[in-house]
């Protein structure tokens, strides 16, 4: 008995050292950001001020800052557009290569495969002028193109989840009249739901997160992502940390809060990935 | 029967053909594009380039600054590599019987899912050497004549840079390893629990074989991340001093975007994507070795 509370207080105690190293981070830059100017000099940056010097300041000039706005509008318009098409192309897609034999199928599953292989980074030298090109540089179109086109995760997703549904299902909706594209509305796409779930949640987190594609495609001020609005604003405010700090705080906050609530989701996609063949 | 067989054909071509064209506009022709690209002198903006034969691949291969940056890259495949028993300790431990396991699992994941960019910005605040609060760790430790400047010493500077990395993707690992462990099925611990075993036993002797296949994934997915490092670098010290913290992907687009040399840098792109699919062939051919050892067992 005695031997059991000491192996889980030491295991509590190698869990807790985790936490702490984890948030610490986060909330060092919480502490900041509740600071003025002068307390971030004055004070230790492992301590908060005194309390009655604890100041909001900082988070409503952040959040009174019309680009910080911008950004949620922007990412918002990109995130939904890009997820809509998302799930509907990676559903079907998927449906149509783990269901049907038909000619080319090798071709149309290597050229995916190869999507997925390729390194995304490098790649945007050469994609960047076919952007350049068909007009979307300096547009919200860029990233959701880009996003559509080439971030190809929700396959695996969908694939594996396809696997779990039986074929049984698609014999009797064909007998009893139903048409390809009424099996895949009426009765594949909903069983799936909880893939897209997944999909939806893990791609946002994905795409807010993102800084590089918007970055290189869209410098224009008013196309600033949440992210790229970040680094303007880490850029322009050299030396006030404060300020900074808040608005780092309001940009981590909006997927802790998918995090928090969709975790499930957010798990079983993650793995996804990694227990393909 | 031929009627449906069209009807199929038809919702098959349909269906795909939007997919497909996306794929092949996107992430095709720009992949084949490189691969041309790599043997011109493009600069990014002019109407012409010339063919210059493989004189980029043999300027990229004197390049000491790439050369210094991959070695960069090594740095983060080996921090990370001494994380991985670490990481496959916490996943076994929030596996086990653990009271409050749910809130350490959530934990452990958290910087996963947290904004990059909004984090590396947190982490120059922790290493600044005015008022940075690493430095005030240290000297509450009574360790305080071992701060320096953490992101401008060429000698440390990718460690400080890879160790975030670490805190950023490790949770990724151990919820991959925990994944695994959940697989195993639960009678076969227990029988060995009633036989005996005990927690190392069990660890040795039936969690690790049983999870090989990820801890290999992991390896390999070490190797392909470690040579993709770019956000941290670029947002923390964007690649300096000088080429101090450089990587191979954030050299790449420099020479692309900033020194408008596209034709060098598709080479560069073609020596990445050569050997992350290299990486991929040679993981592929381990993996069926292992499942097919296990099968003949």
């Amino acid at each position: 008995m005695m031997k059991k509370v000491v192996t889980q207080g030491v295991k509590q105690i190698i869990c807790l050292c985790m936490v702490v190293i984890v948030l610490a981070p986060i909330v060092l830059t919480l502490f900041a950001a509740l600071k003025t100017k002068a307390d971030m000099v004055n004070t230790s940056p492992l301590l908060l001020p005194p309390v009655n010097r604890i100041t909001f300041d900082n988070f409503t000039k952040v959040l009174s800052d019309k680009y910080l706005l911008l950004g949620f509008k922007n990412t918002g318009i990109i995130l939904v557009i890009s997820i809509f098409f998302n799930i509907m192309f990676g559903s079907i897609t998927a449906f149509i290569i783990e269901r049907f034999q038909f000619r080319g199928k090798m071709i149309v599953v290597s050229l995916f495969f190869l999507g997925m292989l390729i390194p995304n980074f490098v790649t945007e030298i050469a994609r960047f002028r076919i952007i350049q090109g068909i007009h979307l540089y300096n547009t919200l179109g860029a990233p959701i193109i880009i996003y559509i086109a080439s971030d190809l995760m929700q396959l695996y997703i969908y694939r594996q989840f396809l696997s779990g549904i039986s074929v049984a299902l698609d014999e009797a909706a064909l007998i009893d009249g139903c048409s390809y594209f009424g099996l895949f509305v009426r009765i594949i796409f909903p069983l799936l739901a909880p893939a897209t779930a997944t999909v939806c949640i893990i791609k946002a987190i994905n795409i807010i997160n993102d800084m590089y594609i918007p970055y290189l495609y869209m410098p224009k001020n008013s196309l600033r992502t949440l992210t790229t609005y970040i680094m303007n604003f880490a850029n322009a405010q050299q030396g006030s940390w404060q300020l900074l700090a808040a608005g780092i705080i309001i940009v981590m906050l909006s997927t802790i809060v998918i995090y928090v609530f969709f975790q499930k989701y957010i798990l079983a996609g993650v793995t996804a990935g990694a227990v393909k063949e | 029967m031929t009627k449906l067989n069209k009807k199929r054909k038809w919702f098959i071509a349909i269906s795909l053909v939007v997919p497909m064209l996306l794929l092949v506009g996107f992430v095709v022709i720009p992949a084949f594009d490189l691969f041309r690209m790599s043997f011109t002198n493009w600069d990014g903006y002019s109407k012409n380039s010339d063919f210059i034969g493989i004189s980029n691949y043999i300027s990229m291969l004197h390049n000491k600054d790439l050369w210094l940056s991959l070695g960069n890259n090594a740095v983060y495949f080996f921090v990370h590599l001494l994380m991985i028993p670490i990481e496959l300790m916490f996943a076994v431990l929030l596996n086990s019987r653990l009271r409050a396991a749910k809130f350490y699992k959530t934990m452990v994941f958290l910087p996963y899912i947290i904004n990059g960019v909004a984090i590396s910005y947190a982490f120059s605040y922790f290493f600044s050497p005015i008022n940075g609060a690493f430095d005030s760790v240290l000297e509450l430790l009574h360790l305080g004549n071992l701060s320096r400047d953490w992101l401008s010493d060429n000698r440390i500077v990718n460690y400080v840079l890879s160790s975030v990395s670490v805190w950023r993707f490790s949770g990724y690992h151990v919820v991959l390893f925990m994944a695994a462990l959940q697989s195993i099925p639960k009678d076969i611990e227990e029988a060995a629990m009633v036989d005996g075993a005990r927690a190392w036993h069990l660890f040795k002797y039936i969690q690790i074989p049983a999870i090989m296949l990820m801890v290999d994934f992991v390896l390999f997915d070490n190797i392909r991340g470690a040579l993709q490092v770019f956000d941290i670098p670029f947002v923390m010290t964007s690649g300096g001093p000088g080429y101090a913290s450089s990587t191979f992907t954030l050299y790449t687009i420099k020479t692309a975007f900033s020194f408008s040399n596209f034709g060098l840098a598709s080479t560069m792109a073609m020596a990445i994507m050569i050997m992350i699919v290299a990486i991929y062939f040679t993981q592929n051919t381990i993996i069926h070795g292992l499942i097919l050892r296990d099968r003949r067992k």
